[in-house]
């Protein structure tokens, strides 16, 4: 399949990305021609050093910045365009649940924005339904704050998953939990995606949450910004926590750290 | 598009509960446990609804004593048994007046909140509207507000206005400056997150910002509630046939001390009984507010 037809094919597509940011008087290189093409219901983590672009790339691929070299592809469509069309659900590094809405109201905040835009969103049933499943049924009513930092977070991908949008973005989701609250997550997370098979951009700085969670893993440089591998994951799935165990699993391990490292050292 | 069904019918595998303690009844190894009895402080809690007025009464049985051991004339501390029985005993004059002040305190307050909401708005969506617009409040807020009645009083003449546009002025200055945190105090992840779906400044603004800076309006509606009552008395000093402010003027002036001081409780009652109402609103519309927990709430 020729680069073109890999593009047009693609959910998510950057093609040659290069960013600055200017800062005062200096200018940063965010990222430097950064290629990468993430198939329709893919999961495809970024993974890196902090600083590295991760978050800009997900900025980029939800047009909430524009490229300034490059240019950015999401399902045929600009990135500006899928986001007036409500097709991304966001994750952010903390819950950001709204403090003053119950759990099921944070849960329909994103379809209750922007209404004038139509929407397909989960009916109410489907979204009770999947909260359900996630454990939530209890808390519907109760406001954030009286939820502990693991279940916000859980409502926060909820949020997402209830937009019934085609592209999510998530960026270090996990990374404000406990090491416990955070090894579940993950298998939460590819309950509710093995559900609904969106395409998943997941932005993480750890390694096996990366190789557990992904299809493949890019892994990024620093200084400027870069792609530097991108890695298959040929793990079976649906993946339960059994798959830690198994060998495949710690040789990609191995084969992310291994690609971390030279790109530290390039 | 997402294929969104199914949800009810696929069997529910069910993720281990990452929360883990908060069920400890089930562990079958133990049993149910029992939980502790609740503590009963009953004598701590009526306690606690109790102390403010024995405050206030401790506050005024001591002033009460002062007055009776040095044997003050009523000219120079009045008791204030005296000056409670004399209120209480000319109820018409003091609702009369009373109800004139608290009217220009309430208009006062309310076109300060909003000309406060509405600039501290302006200001929020524009760093150039911010930066001109600051100097002219802190010009505003240093200079003291009471020498410009004489002026309103060339404008408005014998109108409630003068005494409105005073109280006005005292609260505003703490509204823009509440306003305007508030409107800023939005977490950047949210924002990015309502960016994510296109909300527009407009929902971005009633969505987002103005609930984030409820608590802090409440914060300064409580400060202001005393600053515009100052204000319509402190314009009634100056031109006034009429309310608490006046009643006072025209106390000192005829040395009817009672009266001058009957003004004071009255006022400080009303002002009291104003902030009392605003906590109990703050208590309703901030219940998700961690201001609102049981264990850091003060008055
Ligand atoms: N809005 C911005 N203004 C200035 N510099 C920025 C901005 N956003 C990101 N940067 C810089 O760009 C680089 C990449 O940032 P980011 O994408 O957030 O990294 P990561 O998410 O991988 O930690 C960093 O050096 C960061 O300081
Ligand atoms: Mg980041």
């Amino acid at each position: 399949m020729s680069r073109a037809d890999a593009a047009a094919d693609a959910a998510i597509s950057f093609e040659a990305v290069s960013k600055w940011f200017r800062r005062k008087d200096r200018l940063v290189h965010a990222l430097s021609r950064v290629s990468l093409d993430v198939r329709q219901s893919e999961f495809v983590s970024l993974i890196g050093p902090s600083g590295c672009g991760k978050s800009t790339m997900l900025r980029l691929a939800g047009g909430l910045l524009e490229p300034d070299r490059g240019s950015v592809v999401v399902n045929n469509q600009s990135p500006a365009e899928a986001r007036r069309q409500k097709r991304y659900g966001f994750v952010p590094q903390h819950p950001a649940l709204l403090p003053w809405r119950t759990v099921r109201r944070n849960v329909s905040l994103l379809s209750d924005v922007n209404r004038q835009q139509e929407n397909p969103g989960m009916s109410t049933d489907d979204q009770l339904a999947m909260l359900d499943d996630i454990g939530l049924t209890p808390f519907l009513d109760s406001l954030p704050r009286e939820l502990s930092g693991g279940l916000q977070q859980r409502v926060s991908i909820a949020r997402a998953f209830a937009l019934g949008a085609p592209v999510l973005l998530m960026d270090e989701p996990f990374s404000a939990l406990d090491e416990i609250t955070r090894a579940d997550m993950r298998y939460l997370l590819l309950h509710l995606w093995g559900k609904i098979g969106s395409t998943v951009l997941f932005v993480t700085h750890s390694i096996p949450e990366a190789v557990v969670l992904s299809d493949r893993v890019a892994v990024l440089g620093s200084r400027p910004g870069r792609i530097t591998q991108v890695i298959d994951v040929s793990l079976p799935r649906p993946r339960h926590a059994g798959v830690e165990d198994s060998d495949d699993y710690h040789r990609v391990l191995g084969e992310v750290r291994a690609a971390l490292r030279q790109g530290w050292s390039s | 598009m997402v294929e969104l069904t199914g949800w009810t019918a696929s069997p529910v595998p069910g993720p281990p509960d990452p929360e883990g303690g908060t069920d400890p009844g089930l562990d079958p190894e133990f049993g149910v446990e029992e939980p502790p009895e609740a503590p009963r402080r009953p004598i701590r809690r009526a306690a606690l609804l109790v102390a403010p007025f024995a405050g206030l009464a401790a506050f005024f049985v001591g002033w009460e004593i002062y007055v009776l051991v040095r044997n003050l004339r009523p000219l120079t501390l009045p008791l204030p048994s005296d000056v409670i029985i004399h209120v209480v005993e000319n109820p018409g004059f003091y609702s009369r007046n009373g109800l004139v002040t608290i009217q220009e305190a309430f208009w006062g307050f309310w076109i300060a909140f909003f000309a406060a909401l509405f600039v501290a708005t302006w200001m929020a969506h524009s760093q150039f509207v911010e930066r001109a617009t600051m100097p002219v409040i802190v010009l505003m807020q240093s200079t003291p507000v009471a020498v410009l009645v004489p002026i309103f009083l060339l404008w408005f003449g014998f109108s409630p206005w003068p005494k409105i546009l005073t109280a006005m002025l005292f609260a505003w200055v703490p509204f823009v400056a509440n306003a305007l945190i508030g409107l800023r105090s939005i977490d950047s992840e949210t924002h990015e997150l309502l960016r994510s779906v296109n909300a527009s400044r407009w929902e971005i603004y009633w969505r987002l910002r103005i609930p984030h800076s409820l608590p802090y309006l409440f914060a300064a509606g409580r400060i202001c509630v005393g600053l515009a009552l100052v204000g319509a008395v402190v314009g009634e000093f100056f031109n006034s046939r009429e309310g608490l402010g006046n009643a006072a003027r025209v106390a000192q002036s005829r040395l009817l001390v009672d009266q001058l001081w009957g003004s004071v409780f009255v006022l400080a009652f009303i002002g009291v009984a104003f902030v009392l109402l605003l906590i109990a609103v703050e208590r309703r519309v901030l219940r998700w507010h961690s201001s609102q927990d049981s264990d850091h709430r003060g008055l």
